[in-house]
């Protein structure tokens, strides 16, 4: 298998030899014919051999890079979630055809950041500008993936935002009734400013370096704003009138965009100056000439940086802009060809700039431009994969990681069935169709690894191997299979196969699974790597195809390294093939042709709309919006793009409001934009900016946005510029907009970065809790002093905190954390005020002085320490508690307050009839002194004798208060499991409650050996079970049904047919209330609506419990860097999920308002303690007693065959029947001699 | 015959690992977040022998000291998967009881069901012999002995497959049965429902 690989990366490379030359020819058409293109996820980066990089000399700039075209690669396999443009790509229309919005290009400029949401496989990306909001298509291949370890946290926050805001888009607004996610985004500027020492005010970076100092307030401003935007849409949620926030969110997205885009600004500024600061300034002259050539005859494209707007008047910013890109291009080009003179420092910015995780990521050279559609073999697009990945609507059911789970779990099927047929005789008809299946099921699940392997130009060892292994494992199966057909149909023919035969075969296919599962777990690192996609083959053919070419068509194969499965010749033609193919943009600087990805809309004409784009050069504010419905297209779809800012009217307008103040242009492409157009992005303050501020930082920040907004005027040095900029230039990174903001507001916000964070080590889920986190950032979500803490959360993180630290450890967490926050009076007091509370909350309701002693030191020297220097009052009141805690022996100082969880603290209280709204007992004076003279051993009561209502009531009051006792501790880490030392007294407490009264239930029943009075006793009991259920007593429900449901009840067939139809059909209704199928699902629904005071059956929470425990894993990774040093936090959502449940047992547990009849409940305890202490109390006892009342009939046991007996004739038993009955018992008695241990368990 | 949905009770006593053995059954691999309080949380759709099935399982894990109830639970399988702890000699004597009682309930000597010894990836603390646990197995008529590792995820699907083909098999012998003597009134697919 190796040898083969290796092969084929031999053609690869061979091919991508032989196609480099032909584009630099400028022959498209002999594109089409080179088969393994590799779709750029990253677009083609072909196969490229040394040789073929050392003749040809990577361009420097666009230009060349156009004529001698950067050697193909194989596809970059990594999905990266941001690219950014080094080259400005402006077509001259945005849209190919008019009536079709999904075809919309977004124009780029150089150094804008983009978010991408999938790929195609000719290159084009469907991604939103940051800088401007813009969605569209865009080529890749004037792109270069952005990353950095500095700015990684925030662009994963920013990626979790648009998740959520699209998830929001369906409806699903929750999250952002909560600042969690904003908190993501402060968490990932913090790390970026620490990252880049830029963290506070007086950091030598920032004091040395002016423009750093304004970018970095710039920062904080747009911090600040985005912010408030949050806090706006909280509010708005938080009405109870539904309005629609979709604006609101768009601004949300927009300002998080600005922020982000700012800090790439930062970054490339930092990268450049600060970084080279400390090297070698003097080194600074190096840069290459910036941007793309200006011989292009395409209008589309820019000239550099003249009629740049980047350039501005400013012309650092540009510069530094382009250096970077230009550095990263050089860079590359260094790693491909040795022979190249780079300066260093170019390599050591690139590294700074653009670190890209690995080397091969690192090789980046600019992507191929798009292929001309048509060729044999298409690439799917790929997809970023959503965090949230609540995203279904828009997902594809051929996505790749669908299709895996979908392929494995067929596979599990049929290789489960075929090794459940080898344990078994089977005719091998029957075998020969499972294996086929097991064999078709396993051939797809390879190929689609296989496709997701090949796609990943990494070509990961580790699935190459798991792969490997499984092909192996298959073959082996295979031949074992074939092995025992030949022997079996030589000898025997059509005659059974013995399962002993099977055996090689089931141990074959046993590893098979193994190794399968080990498969698919690699392939989903890989597709989280590189991104999901789309497959585009039949499912069917695709498999089989390959698996068939696997050896004896391994050469074909080899050549086509993607899931093809055909031979290049034989595949069939391709739709799109006879469609006018947009011409790439290396051709000729020819435009790029706008793109269609979207399966069911026809491919794009090439787009040569004059008029469009003729609009697109002058800018002429009022004019009207040319393009129409793409304005109406939201961002958010999932396929349509908006249309470029530019295009749309930018009218004068008042400011809406000072608090709008700072919205980027970019708000044009909302939702609900009108035609009349946004007015806040032109800022009529903006004016003064041009004049004020010749600084880099506010050149490229700014010049992106007014470039996407007003594409077309002139630099800010030209005079007509000037104008145009003072009407359109955006607010973002203006002056003015820095200035418009309050100062308090930066100053607010730049403290709020200033304090340490973890906040980046939480994971949030789905719904925007918090499903997982470092320590730290659990207590940091504790303290913190914007809201008080989620309530849910703080009572889950009391409750189980122990499971994940120490208490000791916490206790030094919260120390740190008082210690790290500072004491400024508006972040610092109001944290510390916090920790205080944490601590006081602990010791007061929560603290379990067996475990937590430990930590009692730390806190009382904290407490007359730190605590008390910073806040006198609240030291002194924790030292208090702390030596209080330790005089208590058991229970909580105060009661909890454990309003979150809807209980209202624990009391046993007796209620007597006195009170009102009790009721009062259901008792004759005949039956209290029946109970009297039972009392004194004159007479023996049943429960025959009392009212049912009062019997269900007094079982009742003494489970209620079992279960009111239950503490939450007990229920933790499977404590009442224990077998020896539980600590889950009360839990066990109800268990044996429960079994005592089922056991009781059988026993008064048992007992009797006439067949009417057992029926009257079992009417009896489905009558105060019926009671039991009135009173949400579904504890004692259970028993009781149980017992009256067991086969030793079951069983009396002639008691039975004396009870009444009225009473067998109350049973039935109760059964079907107890019934435990679906999960408890009829028990569950009544639960949920029940209001305390109610006694659920506890045994669900325990089940519960115990699959939560053992479903959920301790720990979880912090998404984005799956695989390779990823970090694991605790697994918090399982301790959510456990204190979920813990918290639906506690707030049932709520005294009932009954009056206790203390006579009857002696007798009842009796009555239990009677049942309890027999050793007859035992299923075994039971049923025995059950047969000796009635025996079984004939049919069953054929050797009693005793004769029908009457009801009170336990004596007529036969001898026959006994015997065989003892028989039975002695043959179970081995291990029944320990009935009691297995009774209590 | 399309989807049909049968229910495999899980039993065992306490901390033999059957709800991992459950929980790796039902629970999708890839979903970081496993909750069993849904109405789905047991269920799994899987494929025998080309018939697609629905597993619908009972697994009482946690409940093992309310001895009360487990006829209740028995009651609603047509097939038993018995689990042990190859770890301690004393779980497998427990089965005994617990097989019994099946076969009181059910009435019926032939209940599908699988012996299955976990914790297999615990070898060094082994106390009940292979051959023991093999032996108990035949004692029982002949029920398939399984080893499984519910922590590696090994011999897992199996088990549940296994099951699930006899019960498979039982279905359409009774099938057959019924089809013979039409007339006879007992159906005893669903054996649960016939006593009453």
């Amino acid at each position: 298998m190796a040898d083969f690989l290796l092969a084929k990366d031999e053609v690869d490379k061979h091919a991508s030899a032989l196609v480099a030359p032909l584009n630099i020819s400028k022959s498209p058409k002999k594109l089409q014919n080179r088969e393994p293109r590799h779709i750029r996820q990253s677009s083609s980066r072909g196969g490229h051999s040394i040789k073929s990089q050392s003749q040809i000399s990577p361009p420097l700039t666009p230009r060349s890079s156009r004529e001698g075209l950067p050697p193909h690669r194989l596809s970059q396999p990594v999905f990266h979630n941001y690219l950014r443009a080094f080259y400005h790509f402006h077509p001259s229309s945005t849209v190919s055809s008019s009536t079709d919005e999904s075809s919309i290009t977004v124009p780029i400029n150089q150094g804008d950041v983009i978010l991408v949401h999938s790929v195609h496989p000719n290159g084009w990306a469907d991604g939103t500008l940051l800088a401007s909001g813009a969605r569209g298509w865009l080529p890749t291949n004037y792109c270069e993936a952005y990353d950095h370890l500095t700015i990684r946290n925030l662009l994963n926050a920013l990626t979790h935002l648009w998740d959520l805001v699209r998830d929001g888009e369906n409806g699903d607004l929750l999250v952002f009734t909560k600042q969690d996610y904003v908190r993501g985004m402060i968490a990932g500027v913090r790390f970026f400013l620490e990252k880049t020492q830029c963290l506070t005010r007086d950091s030598p970076l920032i004091v040395a370096h002016v423009g750093l100092r304004r970018m970095r307030k710039g920062l904080l401003g747009d911090l600040s704003s985005l912010v408030k935007s949050a806090k706006k849409l909280q509010e708005t949620l938080q009405n109870e009138t539904p309005v629609p926030v979709f604006e609101q969110l768009d601004e949300l997205v927009l300002r998080a965009f600005k922020l982000v885009t700012r800090a790439v600004r930062f970054l490339d500024i930092w990268a450049q100056d600060a970084v080279s600061l400390s090297f070698d300034l003097g080194d600074a002259s190096n840069n290459r000439p910036l941007t793309p050539p200006s011989d292009s005859a395409d209008p589309s494209v820019q000239p550099p940086a003249p009629s740049n707007q980047n350039g501005e008047d400013v012309a650092p910013a540009n510069e530094n802009a382009s250096a970077v890109a230009q550095a990263s291009a050089n860079a590359t080009q260094e790693e491909l060809d040795s022979a190249a003179t780079q300066p260093p420092r170019n390599l050591h910015r690139l590294s700074v700039a653009f670190s890209i995780p690995s080397d091969s990521d690192a090789l980046q050279s600019p992507l191929l431009p798009p292929q001309p559609q048509g060729q044999a073999k298409r690439f799917s697009v790929t997809h970023r994969l959503s965090y949230t990945g609540k995203v279904q609507g828009t997902r594809k059911q051929n996505l790749a990681s669908e299709r895996l789970n979908a392929a494995h779990d067929s596979f599990l099927g049929f290789i489960g069935s075929f090794i459940g047929l080898h344990l078994q005789s089977r005719s091998s008809e029957e075998l020969t169709l499972t294996t086929q299946r097991s064999v078709v099921a396993c051939r797809q699940l390879l190929a689609i690894v296989e496709t997701v392997w090949e796609r990943d130009s990494r070509r990961s060892e580790q699935l190459e191997q798991a792969r490997e292994m499984m092909y192996t494992r298959l073959t082996d199966l295979v031949q074992a299979t074939k092995d025992m057909f030949s022997s079996s149909e030589a000898g025997l023919g059509e005659e059974v196969v013995m399962p002993d035969s099977g055996k090689q075969l089931v141990t074959a296919a046993t590893s098979c699974v193994r190794s399968a599962g080990d498969c698919v777990t690699k392939a989903r690192l890989v597709i989280e790597r590189i991104g999901d996609f789309e497959f585009e083959n039949e499912e069917e053919g695709l498999s089989k195809t390959i698996f068939e070419q696997i050896g004896q068509e391994a050469s074909q194969e080899l050549e086509q390294p993607e899931e093809q499965p055909e031979p290049p010749k034989q595949t069939e033609p391709i739709a799109e093939t006879d469609k006018p193919l947009p011409a790439p943009p290396v051709e000729e600087r020819k435009m790029p042709p706008p793109l269609i990805i979207s399966e069911s809309k026809p491919l794009p004409e090439v787009p040569h709309s004059p008029s469009i784009a003729s609009n697109r050069t002058s800018l002429q504010p009022i004019q009207p919006a040319i393009v129409e419905s793409p304005t109406a297209v939201s961002f958010r779809s999932s396929r349509s793009s908006l249309p470029p800012v530019n295009q749309l009217p930018t009218p004068h307008l008042p400011q809406p409001s000072p608090s709008e103040y700072s919205q980027s242009p970019a708000s044009a492409t909302q939702r609900f934009f009108s035609k009349s157009a946004r007015a806040d992005s032109v800022n009529a303050s903006v004016a003064d900016s041009s004049s004020t501020y010749r600084y880099s930082m506010k050149g490229d920040t700014g010049s992106i946005v007014s470039q996407t907004s007003t594409r077309a005027t002139t630099p800010d040095h030209s005079p007509a510029k000037k104008h145009s900029s003072q009407t359109l230039v955006s607010s973002f990174g203006s002056s003015s907009e820095l200035r418009s903001m309050a100062s308090e507001d930066v100053a607010a916000v730049e403290e709020h970065l200033l304090e340490t964070t973890y906040a980046h080590e939480l994971i949030y889920n789905k719904e925007g809790q918090i499903s997982g986190g470092s320590l730290p950032a659990l207590v940091e979500q504790l303290t913190t002093h914007e809201s008080t803490p989620d309530a849910v959360f703080v009572t889950a993180f009391y409750l189980t905190f122990r499971l994940f630290t120490t208490p000791t450890e916490l206790a030094q967490c919260l120390i740190d954390r008082f210690d790290y926050i500072g004491d400024s009076q508006c972040v610092g007091v109001p944290v510390r005020l916090r920790v205080y509370n944490v601590f006081k909350g602990w010791l007061e309701s929560h603290w379990v002085g067996e475990s937590d002693s430990a930590a009692l030191g730390i806190i009382f020297s904290f407490a007359t320490g730190k605590l008390r220097a910073a806040l006198p009052a609240a030291g002194k009141r924790l030292a208090e508690l702390t030596s209080k805690v330790t005089e208590v022996r058991a229970g909580a100082l105060v009661p909890r307050l454990v309003s979150s969880l809807g209980k209202t603290g624990i009391s046993n209280t007796v209620f007597t009839p006195a009170d009102n709204n009790v009721p009062s007992p259901i008792m004759t004076r005949s039956q209290l002194s029946a109970l009297k003279a039972w009392k004194e051993g004159k007479t023996q009561c049943s429960i025959l004798d009392f009212d049912p209502m009062e019997m269900a009531r007094q079982f009742t009051i003494i489970e209620s208060k079992l279960y009111c006792s239950i503490q939450p501790e007990e229920l933790l880490a499977l404590e009442w499991t224990k077998k020896v030392g539980s600590k889950a007294v009360n839990v066990r407490a109800m268990s044996t409650l429960s079994n005592d009264l089922a056991n009781l239930v059988a026993d008064t029943i048992l007992h009797l050996e006439d067949a009417k009075k057992r029926a009257i006793i079992i009417k009896q009991w489905v009558k105060i079970a019926v009671k039991c259920l009135e009173l949400n007593n579904y504890d004692s429900l259970m028993a009781i049904i149980c017992s009256l449901n067991s086969s030793m009840v079951l069983r009396l067939k002639r008691t039975w047919e004396l009870v009444s139809a009225k009473t067998k059909a109350r049973l039935e209704e109760l059964k079907t209330i107890t019934d435990v199928g679906r999960n408890y699902a009829v028990l569950r629904q009544r639960l949920q609506n029940h209001v305390a005071p109610c006694i659920p059956f506890v045994g669900i929470y325990l089940t519960d419990l115990t699959f939560v425990d053992v479903g959920n894993g301790t720990t979880r990774q912090l998404p984005g860097e799956s695989g390779r040093d990823s970090v694991s936090v605790i697994n918090f959502d399982k301790h959510m999920k456990t204190a979920k449940i813990i918290g639906q047992l506690q707030s049932f547990q709520v005294p009932y308002r009954l009056a206790a009849v203390p006579e009857m409940q002696e007798w009842m305890e009796s009555q239990i303690q009677r049942v309890r202490s027999s050793d007859q109390a035992n299923v075994q006892s039971y049923y025995r007693r059950s047969l000796l009342l009635e025996p079984r009939e004939a049919p069953q046991i054929p050797k009693a065959a005793p004769p029908p007996v009457d009801s009170s004739a336990a004596s007529t038993i036969t001898a026959d029947s006994r015997t065989n009955s003892k028989d039975r018992f002695e043959f179970l008695n081995f291990h029944f001699s320990s009935t009691n241990s297995v009774k209590d368990r | 015959m399309s989807q049909r949905e049968y229910h495999i009770v899980v039993l065992g006593s306490g901390g033999v690992g059957k709800s991992c053995l459950t929980a790796q059954f039902v629970q999708n691999v890839w979903i970081e977040s496993y909750d069993p309080t849904i109405e789905d949380s047991y269920r799994k759709a899987i494929e025998v022998d080309g018939r697609h099935v629905i597993l619908e399982i009972l697994d009482t894990a946690g409940t093992e000291q309310f001895t009360a109830m487990r006829e209740l639970y028995m009651k609603t399988g047509q097939g038993f998967l018995l689990v042990f702890s190859i770890t301690s000699m004393s779980s497998l004597y427990e089965l005994t009881e617990l097989r019994e009682q099946i076969r009181r309930i059910k009435e019926d000597d032939n209940v599908p069901m699988v012996l299955v010894g976990n914790k297999s990836d615990l070898e060094e603390d082994r106390s009940v012999p292979r051959a023991r646990a093999f032996n108990v197995s035949q004692q029982w008529g002949g029920v398939p002995y399984y080893e499984t590792s519910a922590r590696r995820r090994a011999n897992v699907d199996e088990v549940f497959v296994d099951l699930c083909r006899q019960i498979i098999q039982k279905d359409r012998r009774e099938y057959a049965e019924k089809r013979q003597r039409t007339k006879k009134r007992a159906n005893r697919r669903r054996p649960k429902c016939t006593i009453l």
